[in-house]
């Protein structure tokens, strides 16, 4: 009942994460990196100096990103070096070179087990983190696929490994997802909305919290547009509210019964749509995944009270609730028509 | 105790906010010492909508005549209220009708309310097409629509206080 599409609009305004080629700060950061990165490779002496191609990769690449609230930026990036696989059977050599050729860049570089983490305080706090994945390009194997370099240093041996890996390949997924603009911006908005509510209900670290790109995956399975075109001046109205609703509804319905952890229990799997194809909920352990259904089981609730609720203040309340601060609640004036004054006459009632 | 919602006659909803509910409510004439009291209703149209919300209204105030079975309105102090939530609100806080308490369970409108009810129609100054009637029995609360295009009253809904209050 309560038309709240303005307010859904401003809130996404508020949590969006502009593009790198909108946003000036955080294309600096990837540029200074890659600098470094270039002379620090041909610092090492290698023979040849390795090439490679940089690949944008994460949310700014997908346009889904959205503004953190403990300000610690993530910057995704692949560095494909033009290297076969089976040249080089430790996966850790290249990610090495690209260790030594950054570190020293900020207080800390790291070494983790899907890329490498270049971390950049401000006053003490974390303010970005780069991550820079590194794969073995597709031109230079054999079988035509492309593998990430996976392991840390002291990691066991079969855990350094070259793992097939698409996951360049899924930011043309996402943007060919949609032939309507305007659908894909409703599909993009609905990621945010629920990254949003992920990061205001999960504060805390580790994986507790469901991945964004779990989100965003699950939105690429279960997202509909949701809108109305008027046949008369032929306007179509997006409704972003009861999109979530069904997205959300659809979420939640994929909940499967599992056996895990030696119990029976529910969990949700949501498989990468390109290799290595996993599911990436799996290192979320059954108790955080209980969290996880309750909390969007009440995210659900609060959407459908605020459906049926009349007042879009009170509709805006609920959903402040579920998402954070950014989601404004309007001034009761703001609500409502604006209409000329009354004159009453006297009355008697019995 | 929660708000309540009824459909109108064009279908869209009205709401009675909890404030609105609550005031109300504490003039209930469940016993012969309580009079009859009332008041006026003021509230929002919804913007892109056929949606109204009575936010708020008026007690008895000085000036009025209270009995145990009826009740004499005065203009002015009301007219002062009416005025000042408007300007207030920027004009959206607008006059939508009237209410008034009837001592017996599932209030029922006398001859005399219903002549005033058209009178206020047709002589009262509002922006809108209808006006909205509530009387507060002693279990159940009924709301009437008058609507300019259809001179007849119209019950559009009732609500049981104790089906509210566990809400
Ligand atoms: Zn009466």
């Amino acid at each position: 009942m309560a038309d709240v599409q303005s307010q859904m609009i401003k809130f996404h305004e508020a949590i969006k994460l502009k593009r790198f080629d909108e946003n000036e700060t955080l294309r600096d950061k990837r540029e200074i990196i890659l600098k470094r990165l270039n002379s620090g490779l041909k610092k090492l002496d290698l023979d040849p100096t390795p090439k490679y191609e940089v690949i944008d990769q994460g949310s700014y690449a997908m346009d889904t990103g959205v503004k953190p609230l403990n300000g610690d930026y993530d910057i995704d990036v692949g560095i494909s070096f033009k290297i076969s696989k089976d040249d080089y059977p430790d996966p850790l050599e290249p990610k090495k070179w690209v260790y030594d050729s950054l570190v020293g860049h900020t207080k800390k570089v790291e070494i983790q087990r899907p890329c490498v983490t270049v971390y950049y305080q401000i006053s003490g706090e974390p303010a970005y983190h780069v991550d820079l994945a590194v794969y073995s390009d597709k031109d230079n194997n054999s079988d035509g696929k492309i593998y990430l370099a996976k392991g840390k240093e002291h990691s066991h041996k079969e855990n350094k490994i070259w793992e097939e890996s698409n996951y360049p390949s899924l930011i043309n997924l996402m943007k060919n997802h949609f032939q309507d603009s305007e659908d894909a911006k409703q599909f993009r908005r609905i990621i945010r909305y629920l990254k949003r509510w992920k990061d205001f209900k999960f504060q805390s670290k580790g994986n507790a919290a469901p991945i964004g790109i779990g989100i965003t995956i699950a939105a690429y399975k279960w997202f509909a547009p949701n809108k109305v075109t008027n046949p008369f001046d032929n306007t179509t109205k997006y409704n972003d509210l009861e999109a979530l609703q069904h997205f959300v509804g659809a979420v939640l319905s994929n909940f499967q019964m599992v056996y895990s952890e030696g119990v029976w229990t529910k969990r949700l799997e949501v498989l990468l749509p390109v290799a290595p194809g996993n599911d990436i909920f799996t290192k979320m352990t059954n108790s955080q995944m209980t969290v996880f259904q309750e909390r969007l089981q009440s995210l659900f609730d609060s959407i459908q009270k605020a459906q049926k609720e009349v007042d879009p203040k009170e509709a805006c309340t609920l959903l402040n609730q579920q998402f954070g601060c950014d989601f404004p609640i309007p001034d009761e004036k703001d609500t409502a028509q604006k209409r000329s004054p009354a004159i009453v006459s006297s009355s008697a009632s019995a | 105790m929660s708000s309540i919602v009824f459909t109108k006659i064009d279908g869209g909803k009205i709401k009675i906010s909890k404030k609105a509910l609550t005031s109300m409510k504490k003039f209930i004439q469940d016993n012969d010492c309580k009079k009859e009291a009332g008041g006026v209703l003021l509230g929002r149209y919804i913007l892109n909508s056929l949606d109204i919300i009575i936010d708020e209204i008026t007690i008895p105030m000085w000036g009025d005549r209270r009995k145990w079975f009826g009740f004499f309105r005065s203009r002015r102090p009301h007219q002062k209220v009416i005025d000042r939530l408007w300007k207030e609100s920027e004009g959206t806080i607008n006059y939508l009708g009237e209410w008034h308490t009837h001592p017996e369970n599932t209030p029922i409108p006398s001859d005399i309310d219903i002549r005033s009810w058209k009178h206020k129609l047709n002589h009262d100054v509002f922006d809108g097409d209808s006006l909205w009637f509530v009387i507060i029995g002693i279990k159940s609360l009924r709301i009437w629509e008058l609507s300019r295009n259809n001179l007849s009253y119209q019950l559009i809904g009732e609500s049981y206080y104790s089906e509210v209050e566990n809400v």
